[in-house]
């Protein structure tokens, strides 16, 4: 039984706007990216998933109940971190996180209980007896993951996890949904549209665009067709550019930086001996990371082809 | 000799144990990692759910488990309005039953009429704070993500008002029976002679507090702030005591109808005509029948909870 099952799903917001057009898809357990811009209906999902949001037509089920029919039962076994701020200031966490607990249909003292744990995995110490108004950004998300996760669920959606947060907010945050997804063993699907995020803490993508499911394939199905390097040299870029199309690697110029596309593990030998013999000065040899539009790009010419 | 049974492992840590792995760290110290732990206990659904939102709202509305400002108007409401009934009752215990008027004359049949506005003060303080909060911190939007439905919300936060408005129209009404009783020369007597006003006391409580919170939780449900909340609920009930007298006066042709505009008068007729004793205000001169307070009771509950629950079928959290 797959996890998330969607079938010719569309959903149009009064006004006649489409946010979900047609989308069919099967989501295996795991770490799953949603990845799509802003407005291309990441929340929109979401909802629907959870029961909230009524589609207007197809079908969609999460861990085998329907999300029309069977919303309650979805609802008490699926954590949800809403991408807008949403906590109470006078509460703090540990108040609001076993509440929450209990609003999951949680026993009064395996709420407390479970609170106390979630709110240490999330990173919360001492001031989680605060009032959550007093809080960081950075905190409050945690407060936000914690909710979720109180009713230990069968899955996660977490929307725009790192909004708002600062990059080292960022980073930890990242590492606490892989390790929730690998270590804790709960499948969580996280929209973003920050694909160089993404990419860190999960195994499957789900790309889509203005409704449309774009691309639903493993990570590395990804990274391979994206494999950029970026090389940075002090100057003679167009030089090296030359010579690396000379060696049959597709290179192209941008400022200072020239990219090239690499598929494998010869090519990095190909381009050290190019920046050698050339006497170059090498500044920097990155992947390049990997962007939204890159993925766009890619749709349009794999539909061009 | 036999050695006592070892103390038995709390439920709690027994699985934590299980899991947990020892890291041995510096000289000789151990932590413990505990990792996550999944949870196989009771799922107790949406009925627990909706017990417990009821319950920690039923809090709330006391200000319990909040910040000190939190409790300063509902117990301070509370405290007001049983001011007259520890005065009269003190009154009693030292001057005898004759200390009954002396002591401001209040009984169970005026004591609401009379002291309406604590409740008033209450109902536009406390509705908001159950409600208001949760619309503009968008916490609506947890809520309605887990077990529990948007009527099991609604429900839930206008039965906290009930309960809440109830504690604090019958706790004075308790202390004028207690102390009533207690003042008595003989306490068993006057205890048995007073058993039979219990259920009107409970009842013109009911009566009350299901107007009030119909009226202040509709209100509420469509504001979007607390101080918007508190001035409309305190303007209905306060414009419609104003304005029901004037019009009674000068409209001759509907006369005494235009006093179901004021709320307190129609919880004072439903009570009058339910439960007897000493009619209070207008409803003293009126020549309405009890039919007509009732009905109107009726309208404003069924309205006033309708209104209150579209609106939360509806709300965008």
């Amino acid at each position: 039984m797959p996890l998330i099952e969607a079938r010719s799903l569309t959903h149009r917001y009064p006004g006649n706007i489409l946010a979900l057009d047609n989308l069919t898809l099967d989501v295996e357990p795991g770490v799953i990216g949603l990845v799509g811009a802003n407005g291309a209906g990441k929340s929109t999902f979401l909802k629907i998933l959870l029961g909230l949001l009524e589609p207007t037509s197809g079908e969609a089920s999460v861990l085998g109940f329907d999300v029309r029919r069977e919303g309650t039962q979805i609802r008490s076994l699926v954590g949800y971190l809403p991408e807008h701020d949403c906590l109470p200031p006078d509460l703090s966490a540990t108040e609001l996180v076993a509440h929450m607990g209990r609003m999951s249909g949680l026993p009064a003292s395996a709420a407390r209980e479970r609170a106390a744990d979630v709110l240490r995995h999330v990173g919360l110490y001492e001031e989680r007896y605060r009032p959550i108004g007093g809080y960081s950004t950075g905190m409050m998300q945690r407060v936000k993951l914690a909710q979720a996760l109180v009713h230990d669920p069968k899955l996660l959606l977490l929307d725009e996890p790192t909004n708002g947060l600062d990059p080292a907010g960022r980073d930890e945050m990242l590492a606490l949904i892989r390790r929730i997804g690998l270590e804790f063993g709960i499948a969580t699907l996280v929209a973003s549209h920050l694909l160089g995020e993404i990419e860190r803490v999960c195994t499957y993508l789900l790309a889509i665009d203005a409704g449309r499911l774009l691309r639903a394939a493993p990570l590395a199905s990804f990274t391979e067709r994206t494999g950029t390097l970026a090389i940075e040299v002090e100057e003679g870029a167009a030089g090296l550019a030359e010579r690396l199309i000379g060696r049959g690697l597709p290179a192209r110029i941008e400022g200072r930086t020239v990219l090239v596309d690499v598929s494998d593990e010869a090519a990095y030998i190909t381009i050290r001996d190019a920046i050698a013999d050339l006497g170059l000065a090498l500044v920097r040899l990155e992947p390049r990371r990997h962007r939204l539009e890159d993925l766009f790009r890619d749709e349009v010419t794999d539909d061009a082809a | 000799m036999t050695r006592p049974d070892p103390a038995p492992v709390p439920q709690a840590l027994a699985p934590e144990a299980a899991v947990a792995r020892a890291v041995t760290a510096g000289a000789g110290g151990v932590i413990y990692d505990i990792g996550y732990r999944g949870y196989d206990g009771p799922r107790l659904g949406r009925r627990s759910a909706v017990w417990a939102l009821f319950a920690f709202s039923f809090r709330a509305a006391f200000g319990l488990g909040r910040s000190g400002r939190a409790k300063v108007v509902p117990w301070g409401a509370l405290a007001i309005i049983s001011l007259p009934a520890v005065v009269q009752s003190a009154v009693i215990a030292t001057a005898g039953p004759l200390g009954a008027r002396a002591g401001g004359g209040f009984t169970y049949d005026n004591y609401l009429f009379r002291m309406n506005l604590l409740a008033l003060v209450f109902l536009a303080a406390q509705a908001p704070e159950l409600l208001v909060g949760d619309q503009r911190q968008r916490v609506l939007s947890l809520y309605f993500a887990h077990a529990l439905e948007r009527v099991d919300y609604a429900l839930a936060k206008l039965a906290a008002m009930v309960a809440s408005l109830f504690v604090v129209a019958i706790v004075p009404m308790l202390v004028l029976f207690l102390g009533q009783t207690f003042a008595a020369s003989d306490p068993f007597g006057s205890f048995r002679d007073q058993l039979g006003s219990l259920p009107g006391i409970v009842g013109s409580a009911a009566v009350y507090v299901l107007i009030y919170a119909a009226v202040g939780m509709s209100i509420t449900a469509f504001t979007p702030r607390r101080a918007y909340a508190t001035a409309a609920i305190v303007a209905v009930f306060l414009v419609g005591s104003a304005v029901s007298p004037l019009l009674r006066r000068a409209g001759a042709g509907i006369g005494d109808w235009t006093i179901l505009l004021n709320v307190n008068t129609v919880a004072e007729g439903v009570r009058h005509t339910l439960f007897g004793g000493e009619p209070n205000g207008a409803v003293a001169t009126a020549s309405l029948d009890g039919v007509a307070y009732v009905g109107m009771a009726l309208a404003v509950v069924a309205v006033g909870v309708m209104a209150y629950l579209w609106r939360y079928q509806r709300i965008q959290p």
